[in-house]
């Protein structure tokens, strides 16, 4: 009787569990500063169009680059996924950070805002452009890996969130391993760079932001 | 003078014989595929072109590392390799 009675109290007055946080929902993306200087003209690049690939044109050597300037510019574009912002965006860090050298470490402080304003997104393209990035970033020059950990705590808290973003096919093949662009692979490898090329106290502090991770 | 009018018109006029379509994959078609995407045949003429002497390169594998295009925009490659294996049939390679 009182169990009968329970459940109809219940049936009224249905428990219900708390509402998603959407921490894995996209957000909206603004127009970047990248996007107003690339369309006023402000930057020395033109896309070439041939046929082995496309490829970006400096019109100014990069070498002669204040880094200062531009590698932030381009890094706040990141966040961009439209034709040909998110194309200039990703070949242009790509090439600055190939062709940087000693330039790239005194720069890295004002890389960490564009960086994080991207992986805030949650947009699962821009998620992996960015990790891609950062892999670049770590390995582009000495001590540059070292320079990024006391910044650990604005960047791995996103990827914390997705560090579990794995498919369980069972036996069947997970084709986006191979094109890198599983998202759980991706944070695993950046993770193991930071480890790797971040000092003593690397591990120390990602382990700290994600409880979860174990040393490569 | 003539012989030295004849000397530059013959510098200039450096033509390959025959090409041929690359095969497999090898530095060499690497850095071929760097300078047909510059737009140009070949190191030979890049530096006919461009009038240098010596083309930059990265130090740890050889590779072409910058080329200026005849539109003097500059093209910037990777130290790795970027011909992939579905673009070297569309490497030519010239024979002088």
């Amino acid at each position: 009787g009182f169990f009968v009675l329970f459940c109809f109290v219940f049936s009224l007055f249905k428990v219900r569990g708390p509402p998603p946080a959407g921490s894995v929902k996209q957000r909206p993306a603004k127009h970047t500063a990248f996007r107003k200087f690339y369309e006023r003209g402000d930057f020395p690049i033109a896309v070439q169009h041939e046929c082995v690939g496309n490829k970006i044109a400096w019109k100014v050597e990069i070498e002669e680059l204040d880094y200062h300037y531009f590698l932030p510019l381009f890094f706040d574009g990141l966040c961009e996924t439209e034709f040909p912002y998110e194309f200039f965006a990703r070949q242009g860090v790509h090439d600055l950070l190939e062709h940087g050298g000693n330039k790239i470490l005194p720069v890295v402080p004002q890389l960490i805002i564009p960086i994080k304003n991207a992986l805030n997104l949650r947009n699962r393209q821009v998620l992996c452009t960015t990790l891609k990035v950062i892999q670049h970033l770590v390995v582009s020059a000495e001590m540059v890996g070292e320079a990024l950990v006391p910044y650990y705590r604005q960047i791995l808290p996103v990827l914390n969130i997705f560090k579990h973003m794995n498919v369980n096919l069972g036996d069947g093949i997970e084709y986006s391993q191979q094109k890198r662009e599983n998202i759980g692979v991706l944070i695993q490898e950046t993770l193991e760079l930071f480890e790797r090329y971040g000092g003593e106290n690397a591990y120390i502090n990602i382990k700290y932001m994600i409880p979860t991770y174990w040393s490569c | 003078k003539m012989p030295k009018v004849s000397e530059v018109t013959t510098k200039a006029d450096i033509k390959p014989k025959s090409m041929h379509r690359a095969k497999i994959w090898s530095d060499v078609v690497e850095n071929l595929y760097r300078f047909q995407q510059a737009g140009y045949r070949d190191e030979v003429e890049y530096k006919q072109v461009k009038q240098v002497d010596q083309v930059e390169c990265w130090p740890e594998t050889g590779f072409v590392k910058k080329l200026q295009r005849r539109d003097n925009t500059f093209y910037y490659y990777n130290r790795q390799r970027e011909c992939e294996d579905k673009d070297v049939r569309k490497v030519k390679i010239y024979v002088y």
